[in-house]
């Protein structure tokens, strides 16, 4: 038994460091910062991590090639808007809504894996134009007098215990397609060595193109969470800024910004950390500006003692 | 030179957690003289030049001894200023810069113009020339350097290290990337070194350029100096004895029944640039040598044929359900293994486990239908019968491949491969980098499994290897075929025939 428990303890390092760590920084947080453990805080900062996960997840996918999105905010206001556009202003059942919201979103997506895939080109050049589009689109059906409010029962369903079950779901869903089926086994492979991967036998392009799929999808997702909590939608509620959160949460979760490893569900608890950093830094008051200096800080923080223990594991196997 | 020059080790031991590497080892060099280094994989090696480079320090009690004065190797820096020098197997080169300003590339500090910061170029080229004339070589100093061979970046490697004040020189593998040709002019330039009486230590697998180049040789096994020798004192069979520490059968394959059947057949291969028009056929159970220079287009045949690169022409004809159809190379790479030449490079999940390696070539087994949900127990257990098969040394299937020995590392790719049992198993240098030991259990698993049915296509420089486990040589020149020989007619001339006969038909 024992040795089965050492066994979780390496395969999982990450998962229980971050666990240790949340469960230290919520302690403190709850003893020195007043109004934190409220349950009206710890709800309202679920959903306000919930969007940044459920990105997170997608982009774990990408990351797990060795790709990058960071067309993802802009992808989320855009279907957001598209969505809202529907259900107001050409006066669509919400269903079909929420519905319409996630397809433009995962259209998006595959637009960007096709250009990065079949097309070759380069990920970062081609998600960043994607980026624009996507602000550019919202911008242009939102008009200048935004868009009108939703029916109220499209945020009533999508409350926050429903909310809270989405982010469950895609968790649980995402991070099992990922590391128990052969498709996501596949992506490993090819993230860890593309090459060796083609000569395996395996077809990179299509399972590729699928990743940026997956990554558009979830912010799909993340566009009907953040429509719910403004019974709206509007360009700038996917700021460009936003992408370092959700990059953030991969990395400092563990997946490797150079490809072949990391697990959706340690990006999500990424996701816990990073925003709930953000609410603490506005429950003290911090400003804003000091706020981006000390989140940068962690992020390379994070990453550099992810680096040196890689480089330490190196050395010791030489 | 001055004549105070001289190394001495005496009883260096290295300890890693869990491992001795090195255990006592003592020898001293001579000005003048080349000593050889050499051992299987794992035999502390790499582990001394790590010493003697600065970048692991020796246990307690041992004693580096460089110009009679007892020194402590801190760092690289360090090794460099008292005259150590690593030319290493990969070239390391800034290929966008000329070849002067990669030779004085480690202290441009000193070539800077007084009071500015620009270089004094004139004065570089001027000193850079100098050292390329002590070791013969014409190369021009101007030229950048991707514009040359990989032979002539070795030689601006050694220009550098003797530019940087070298005086010891150590060559770690230094061939393993070159040609014949380039192989002879390495010699040529270490030849002139040995003259000018510097200290040369050379490591390499190729026990024939051992014989060849040394004058001394040093034996490390498990960590420790089994042999001491004079080159003329000892022949090959000795050499490699002391080496594995157990004597090795010439395994010389003979096949006993005939050859059954062509299973496949390439016609009028043709890629991009090579190969050019090349046929051949294969015979069920059969091991097909593929032998030609380095630079033919042997690696290009196997690229082309199985649909890396491009096929600009040709056609592929498979064996299936009693006889031969033509067949897509996509339906074609169903039926086969590819061991390429590269393992780092496209063999390897470097940072994935040893099970996971061997389980990437047939995945689908370990699949459920519908959903592809993988069964990582059974995952586990075919992993673990597989590495027995081939004799993978490991804690488990769980260790990263990134750990493991070259040796090693070959023989995960080939579990991968024979857990998938195609029909035919394309190897290229199968056994490229790998140890004596290795070697001779490599060429066994190939011959074993032939006679169970499976075909190979097998490409080797080693002349050796590739006649005593080959059925039958094709040879190829500048991606054509320009030759064929029998088991029974195996020779050097012979292979060397359609070379040069069509060596002649080009000079024409």
């Amino acid at each position: 038994m024992s040795a089965k428990l050492k066994r979780f303890a390496s395969n999982n390092k990450t998962l229980l460091i971050m666990l240790g760590v949340i469960a230290v920084v919520f302690i403190i947080l709850s003893l020195t910062v007043p109004n934190f453990a409220t349950p009206r805080n710890l709800t309202n900062l679920l959903q306000q991590i919930a969007p940044i996960a459920v990105m997170a997840c997608g982009a774990t996918y990408v990351l797990v090639i060795g790709g990058m999105d960071i067309s993802n905010p802009a992808v989320m206001a855009a279907s957001a808007v598209v969505g809202v556009y529907y259900m107001t202003t050409l006066g669509g059942n919400l269903i079909v809504g929420t519905f319409v919201i996630i397809l433009t979103a995962s259209l998006l997506g595959l637009i960007n894996g096709f250009a990065i895939a079949k097309l070759k080109m380069v990920p970062m050049v081609v998600t960043l134009s994607m980026m624009t589009i996507g602000t550019g689109l919202a911008t242009i059906l939102s008009g200048t007098r935004g868009l009108p409010i939703l029916p109220p029962s499209f945020s009533t369903f999508f409350n926050k215990t429903t909310v809270i079950i989405i982010l469950l779901l895609v968790t649980i869903v995402l991070d099992f397609i990922l590391t128990g089926t052969k498709f996501g086994r596949k992506l490993y492979y090819i993230g860890n060595n593309a090459r060796t991967a083609r000569v395996s036998g395996i077809d990179s392009e299509n399972l590729t193109m699928l990743t940026y799929v997956i990554s558009g999808l979830c912010a799909g997702i993340a566009g009907v969470i953040n429509t719910a909590s403004i019974a709206t939608a509007r360009a700038n509620m996917g700021p460009q800024s936003q992408i370092l959160d959700i990059i953030s949460a991969a990395v400092i979760g563990g997946v490797s910004p150079n490809g072949g490893t990391g697990r959706v569900r340690d990006a999500v608890l990424g996701a816990f950390l990073i925003v709930g950093l953000n609410n603490v830094m506005n429950l003290l008051a911090v400003s804003d500006y000091y706020t981006t200096l000390i989140k940068g800080g962690i992020i390379i923080g994070a990453m550099g003692i992810s680096s040196y223990r890689q480089q330490q594991a190196l050395k010791k196997g030489a | 030179m001055d004549n105070k020059l001289s190394l001495e080790l005496k009883h260096i031991s290295k300890t890693f957690p869990g491992v001795k590497a090195l255990s006592d080892v003592s020898f001293s060099a001579t000005p003048g003289k080349v000593c050889g280094i050499v051992g299987v994989n794992g035999a502390g090696k790499s582990t001394l030049m790590n010493i003697l480079g600065g970048i692991h320090q020796p246990d307690e009690g041992g004693e580096i001894i460089i110009n009679g004065e007892k020194v402590v190797i801190a760092d690289p820096k360090a090794s460099t200023k008292l005259g150590v020098a690593f030319i290493q197997q990969e070239v390391q080169a800034f290929d966008t810069m000329n070849v002067y300003e990669n030779i004085l590339a480690a202290d441009l500090n000193k070539w800077r113009k007084k009071g500015s910061f620009a270089l004094d170029r004139a004065a570089m080229k001027k000193e850079a020339k100098v050292h390329l004339e002590a070791l013969d070589s014409h190369i021009d100093v101007e030229a950048p350097v991707y514009t040359l061979t990989v032979g002539d970046k070795q030689i601006i490697q050694i220009a550098r290290a003797l530019s940087q004040g070298g005086r010891i020189l150590l060559f770690d593998e230094p061939t393993s990337s070159l040609s014949d040709h380039e192989v002879a002019m390495l010699f040529s330039v270490i030849h002139r070194l040995k003259e000018q009486g510097y200290i040369i230590f050379y490591i390499s697998h190729f026990l024939d350029e051992i014989f060849e180049l040394c004058d001394n040789v040093v034996v490390l096994r498990d960590g420790q100096v089994v042999g001491k020798a004079d080159i003329s004192d000892i022949n090959k069979e000795q050499l490699v004895e002391m080496m594995l520490g157990y004597q090795i059968e010439g395994s010389t394959h003979v096949r006993g029944n005939t050859l059954d059947d062509v299973i496949f057949k390439a016609e009028h291969i043709s890629g991009e640039k090579l190969p050019r028009d090349f046929s051949f056929e294969l015979h069920k159970g059969e091991i097909l040598g593929v032998w030609g220079l380095l630079g033919s287009g042997r690696s290009e045949l196997f690229n082309t044929i199985l649909g890396i690169d491009k096929m600009v022409d040709g056609q592929l004809y498979f064996k299936q359900g009693g006889e031969l159809r033509e067949i897509t190379q996509k339906e074609f790479y169903k039926h086969i293994g590819y061991l390429t030449e590269g393992r780092h490079y496209d063999g390897l999940f470097l940072n994935m486990s040893i099970g996971r390696n061997i389980t990437s070539s047939k995945l689908d087994e370990f699949a459920t239908k519908g959903l592809g949900i993988l069964n990582p127990g059974k995952e586990a257990v075919e992993a673990r019968k597989l590495m027995k098969e081939v004799d993978v040394k490991a804690i488990d299937e769980n260790m990263k491949v990134s750990k493991l020995s070259g040796g090693n590392q070959q023989k995960v790719i080939i579990a991968k491969w024979f857990l998938k049992d195609p029909e035919i198993l394309f190897m290229d240098e199968p056994t490229k980098g790998v140890d004596v030991g290795a070697k001779n259990e490599i060429k066994e698993l190939i011959i074993e499994k032939a006679e169970k049915g499976t075909s190979f296509v097998v490409v080797s420089s080693e002349l050796e290897e590739i006649m005593s486990l080959c059925d039958r040589i094709i040879v190829i020149y500048e991606g054509r075929l320009v030759g064929e020989v029998q088991k029974a007619d195996f020779s050097k001339e012979n292979l060397m025939k359609g070379i040069v006969s069509q060596e002649e038909k080009n000079a024409e």
